[in-house]
């Protein structure tokens, strides 16, 4: 390509510090350039980095390794050339809609008349035509949103960014929303070239992108590319439309569940004492969502894809990986591409009475080779310090929050009756057996 | 395209043209100017500490010594918001800054005013002598000192807590420092800022009261001001007067809540982060009619507007892209700047630390120095038998007055202007009360204590119980919980938070108030109690600086003290325990 793309990263790195104190690596080794002319959309789950990768691109924040281009050129402070759409609005609640969108041109040097005469070109292009003098509190969440294109638009970027920008609206204002700024793009009539999104939403990533590029997390690092070369307007329903998405879904699916050789099974008679060789994390789910996940399956034997269980269930499709997943370490579902059946423990986990649930659970938990370490050092101790926990959680899965798997783990051992939390000392412990007994409840 | 969908809104249009409403405001704005000019000249004229023309009893000359107190009030008032704003400003922009100011703040905010006002008063009559602006200075002194701190930490607190993004948005549209702190980061504060002062501004009656009339070295100053009248009315018996000064008193505190805080905090309505539209928006009937005036409108467009774009264009020439090195250099320059300023700074501190120690060690013996702790031993007793039969008595009030939402609206204003009213003008009227009836002031001055800071529990106790969420009150009513049971899952949980903030007020400010309370005169009576605050109050008068400064310092201790071994973890365990969220 000869001219230099409008916006770039070079082998870009990020690290935080969590509010522990525990330094997590976000992003590893990013490569991604938003080309010109393109519409660009960056897929990732919640949590995966994608965000990070927009702050990173347009400048907001500093990555810790690599470099970041514009045009071309080192980009030094924020990308002028760039401006922002956010998930939030983040708009000025004590400035009306007109001041709002004048923010986006307090940078320049221009006249009075000028400036006017520009915010009020740009209020009229994203339809907000009436609204000048009302304050963003009296308006609605998608008039709302308006107002944070048509602020990001007055300067005239060469390059947009949206982040997460429709999640926050209903299904249709979304789709409104989505089909206006795509006429507003390809009808060149303003200086905007590129558009960069970021999204966790896959048909939205099809329906816009001239490219989709998925992230996985963990550290977020690039999985797949996608040109999409489907002509405007784009119909949902169409074969190729649909194509498109299941090669994403497909991809995400094996990349989050891969389909590794089974364990070898504990033999008959045995008491189970040994954990997984693998050292698995441990997804954010609470134990009532696996819970119900099972009784969909139990409920719906016809249900076996996993595109159709998350429509079924209502949540997004990474947040249905991420429960499927839950059950799938736990052994109480198989996972062969992207079917999800259940496993014969599964059967009996469902047939079993509350009590009998939770041993099941109890028993597939204890097999987790991260639950195995935790309790084996609770074995030793009468209570262990939580922050000593996280540490050693920081220490074994390097690439995941530990303080959000230690909730994670202290929801799951507490169903199971393995392990509690004393949230005023801070200090885990194992419950008496007595105690165990009196059903935690699963949420 | 969705317009004729969506709901057509109700846009206000700003009126055009000038109406009655702006010649009034007009005129309104002429008087505020011809009164400060004339109150303040009363404040330059020659003073002379043997040869004070004494204080006019007159009722006439009421609204005269009022507007000489108003102006004292807000002269003080214009100084803490500057100091407040810059502080906060840099806290919040500098960590190193940070470093040194939040201890800061946290330790100033301990030392109890009223035992410096003598060595203000001297300090500040030196620095002009001959005129009375040096004691003007001092009482002002004494009112910034009594409200800057708590106004400051707000303001820092709320710096902080703009949102992020928001604060993204202003970076991405590459605001300068300027637009960014008057377009986000100020009006993201506006509102906790002008309620913070609003409860400062409270605070500061009772030291202006004060202030106006001390005796220092020995030797009685009066200040024209409402509080050196009560103080004359009262030593002459002339309880007429007396009650004249309590009703302007009363009148300036409403006028203030009314003509400037209410209607300031409406205003302010909109400027909360939050973007859901609020349930009981604050309503003044003084901003009401404001807003209808044009002035507003036309003094915004025709003359802050350039204003804001003259700076914003100023700001431009500072952010033209200057050569590498010069940028280095500028920094490097500021930063040796500000290293010089706190090196200088620390090393007067410093200076004046040994000076002082050397002084209280020839000065005070070790027998000294622990009686004075004993003092302060009696004087915490004092101030916690305070706050528990306070909180005894108010709770169950708050309480039921928080749960009646239509008594609360009145109420709790009521209780507001209770604790911004200066009782200690009252105190010798007590004290003739205790004298009568042989009540030991050891134990009376428990009641003075009580009197000025007993308030703030009340009213921030109302406020918790009208912020119990309905859905756990009908929970309640559910479960058929009444009684004891009632007050123990619901209503004490709910509004131990609120109590907290409260009681660790009033604890604050009863300390200032032990100065006032355990000292106090009645005709030629003088009552005078074991505690720390008659101590400070005495060396005071008799200007004894070795003393008064190991006094103030075992005060500050005190307080200090208390704060982190009683109120710190109280706080800490009503937010991990009982906040609602």
């Amino acid at each position: 390509m000869n001219t230099p793309p409008i916006a770039e990263l070079k082998a870009v790195s990020k690290s935080y510090r969590t509010a522990g104190g525990h330094e997590l690596k976000v992003l590893d080794d990013i490569d991604l350039a938003v080309h010109e002319g393109e519409l660009l959309a960056l897929l990732g789950q919640s949590g995966s980095g994608k965000s990070t990768i927009l702050r990173c691109l347009t400048g907001l924040v500093q990555p810790t390794g690599g470099r970041v281009l514009a045009s071309g050129k080192p980009l030094a402070g924020v990308n002028a050339e760039s401006s922002i759409v956010f998930q939030t609005f983040a708009l000025y609640p004590w400035l009306t809609v007109a001041q709002n969108v004048a923010v986006g041109l307090m940078a320049r040097r221009m006249s009075r008349a000028g400036r006017d005469s520009a915010v009020e070109h740009a209020i009229e292009l994203i339809g907000l035509g009436n609204y000048h003098a009302a304050y963003p509190r009296e308006l609605s969440g998608g008039m709302r949103q308006r107002v944070g294109m048509a602020r990001a638009l007055v300067s005239q970027p060469r390059l947009l960014c949206l982040d997460e920008a429709f999640s926050a609206l209903d299904v249709l204002t979304a789709e409104n929303l989505r089909q206006e700024l795509l006429s507003l793009w390809r009808s060149r009539e303003s200086t905007l070239s590129s558009i960069f999104m970021v999204t966790h939403n896959i048909e939205e990533a099809v329906e816009m992108a001239t490219r989709v590029v998925v992230l996985f997390p963990h550290p977020g690092r690039l999985g797949l590319v996608l040109e999409n070369p489907l002509p405007y307007p784009r119909d949902t329903k169409s074969p190729e439309f649909q194509r498109l998405v299941g090669i994403i879904h497909e991809t995400i699916t094996t990349l989050t569940l891969p389909d590794l050789p089974p364990e070898p099974p504990p033999a008959a008679g045995q008491p189970v004492s040994r954990a997984h060789a693998r050292m698995e994390s441990i997804p954010y789910v609470p134990v009532a969502q696996i819970l119900g996940l099972m009784k969909v399956l139990h409920d719906s034997p016809e249900l076996s894809n996993l595109y159709e269980i998350s429509d079924e269930i209502g949540t997004d499709f990474g947040e249905t990986i991420a429960i499927v997943k839950a059950a799938d370490i736990l052994d109480l579902v198989d996972t062969p591409k992207h079917d999800v059946y259940l496993t014969e423990l599964g059967r009996r986990f469902i047939a079993a009475d509350r009590e009998g649930q939770r041993e099941l659970f109890a028993q597939q938990v204890f097999k987790l080779r991260i639950f195995h370490i935790i309790l084996a050092l609770l074995g030793e101790h009468e209570e262990v310090e939580a922050d000593r926990i996280v540490r050693d959680i920081a220490t074994a899965l390097p690439y995941d929050n530990p303080e959000k798997t230690f909730e994670t783990m202290i929801a799951w051992g507490r169903y199971a009756g393995l392990m509690d939390l004393n949230p005023k000392t801070r200090m885990v412990f194992v419950p008496k057996e007595e105690e165990a007994l009196s059903h935690a409840p699963a949420n | 395209m969705t317009d004729s969908t969506s709901p057509q809104l109700q846009v206000v249009v700003p009126r055009q043209g000038f109406t009655w409403v702006d010649a009034v405001v007009m005129l309104a704005l002429v008087a505020l100017f011809w009164s400060a000019l004339h109150f303040g000249k009363g404040m330059l004229v020659h003073f002379d500490a043997s040869a004070q023309e004494p204080v006019d009893l007159g009722v006439s000359n009421i609204p005269y010594y009022a507007g000489r107190t108003l102006l004292r009030m807000w002269i003080a008032f214009a100084f803490s918001l500057a100091f407040a704003i810059s502080v906060g400003y840099l806290a919040a922009k500098s960590a190193r800054a940070r470093m040194f100011i939040l201890p800061a703040l946290d330790v100033l905010q301990s030392v109890p005013v009223l035992g410096f006002l003598s060595a203000t008063v001297t300090g500040f009559m030196a620095l002009f002598p001959g005129s009375l602006l040096g004691v003007e200075c001092a009482a002002i002194f004494a009112i910034f000192t009594g409200q800057v701190w708590n106004m400051a930490f707000g303001f820092y607190h709320s710096m902080v807590s703009v949102p992020t993004d928001m604060q993204e948005a202003a970076t991405t549209y590459r605001l300068t420092r300027w637009q960014r702190f008057t377009t986000v980061e100020l009006p993201a504060s506006t509102h906790s800022l002008i309620w913070n002062s609003m409860m400062s501004f409270g605070g500061g009656w009772f030291f202006v009261a004060q202030s106006e009339a001390i005796s220092v070295m020995n030797r009685d100053i009066q200040l024209p001001g409402l509080g050196s009248y009560m103080a004359q009315a009262l030593s002459h018996g002339d309880h007429r007067a007396a009650l004249w000064a309590v009703i302007a008193m009363i009148a300036l505190i409403l006028a203030s809540d009314q003509l400037v805080w209410r209607p300031l905090l409406a205003w302010a309505d909109r400027s909360k982060i939050e973007l859901t539209v609020s349930q009981v928006p604050a309503s003044s009937w003084v901003y009401n009619l404001l807003r209808g005036s044009y002035l507003f409108t036309w003094l915004g467009e025709r003359v802050l507007r350039p204003l804001g774009e003259l700076a914003a264009r100023q700001g431009h020439r500072d952010a033209a892209p200057a050569p590498a090195a010069r940028v280095l250099r500028a920094d490097r320059l500021w930063r040796l700047a500000a290293i010089a300023f706190v090196a200088w700074l620390l090393y007067h501190v410093l200076a004046e630390l040994v000076v002082a120690a050397e002084e209280l060690r020839g000065a005070l013996s070790w027998k000294e120095f622990g009686h004075i702790a004993w003092l302060g031993v009696l004087t915490m007793l004092r101030v916690l038998a305070m706050t528990v039969i306070a909180t005894l008595v108010w709770v169950p009030i708050g309480v039921w007055i928080g749960s009646r939402p239509k008594v609360a609206r009145l109420a709790q204003p009521l209780a507001q202007i209770g604790a911004s009213f200066p009782v200690n003008m009252t105190f010798p009227l007590v004290v003739g009360w205790f004298v009568a009836a042989h009540i030991p002031i050891d134990w009376g001055s428990i009641l003075l204590i009580a009197m000025g800071t007993q308030w703030y529990i009340l009213f921030n106790v109302i406020a918790g119980a009208m912020a119990i969420p309905n859905d756990l009150k009908e929970a309640a009513r559910v479960n058929g919980l009444r009684g004891r049971a009632l007050w123990r899952t619901l209503i004490l949980p709910a509004v131990f938070p609120f109590w907290v903030t409260g009681a660790c007020t009033a604890a604050g400010g009863a300390w200032n108030a032990s100065i006032v309370a355990e000292l106090a005169t009645w005709g030629d009576t003088t009552l005078r109690a074991d505690g720390l605050g008659a101590y400070i109050a005495q060396v005071t008068r008799s200007g004894d600086t070795p003393l008064i400064i190991a006094s103030i310092a075992v005060m500050s201790l005190f307080v200090v003290l208390m704060n982190k071994f009683i109120w710190r973890p109280l706080y800490a365990y009503a937010d991990r325990r009982f906040r609602l969220d």
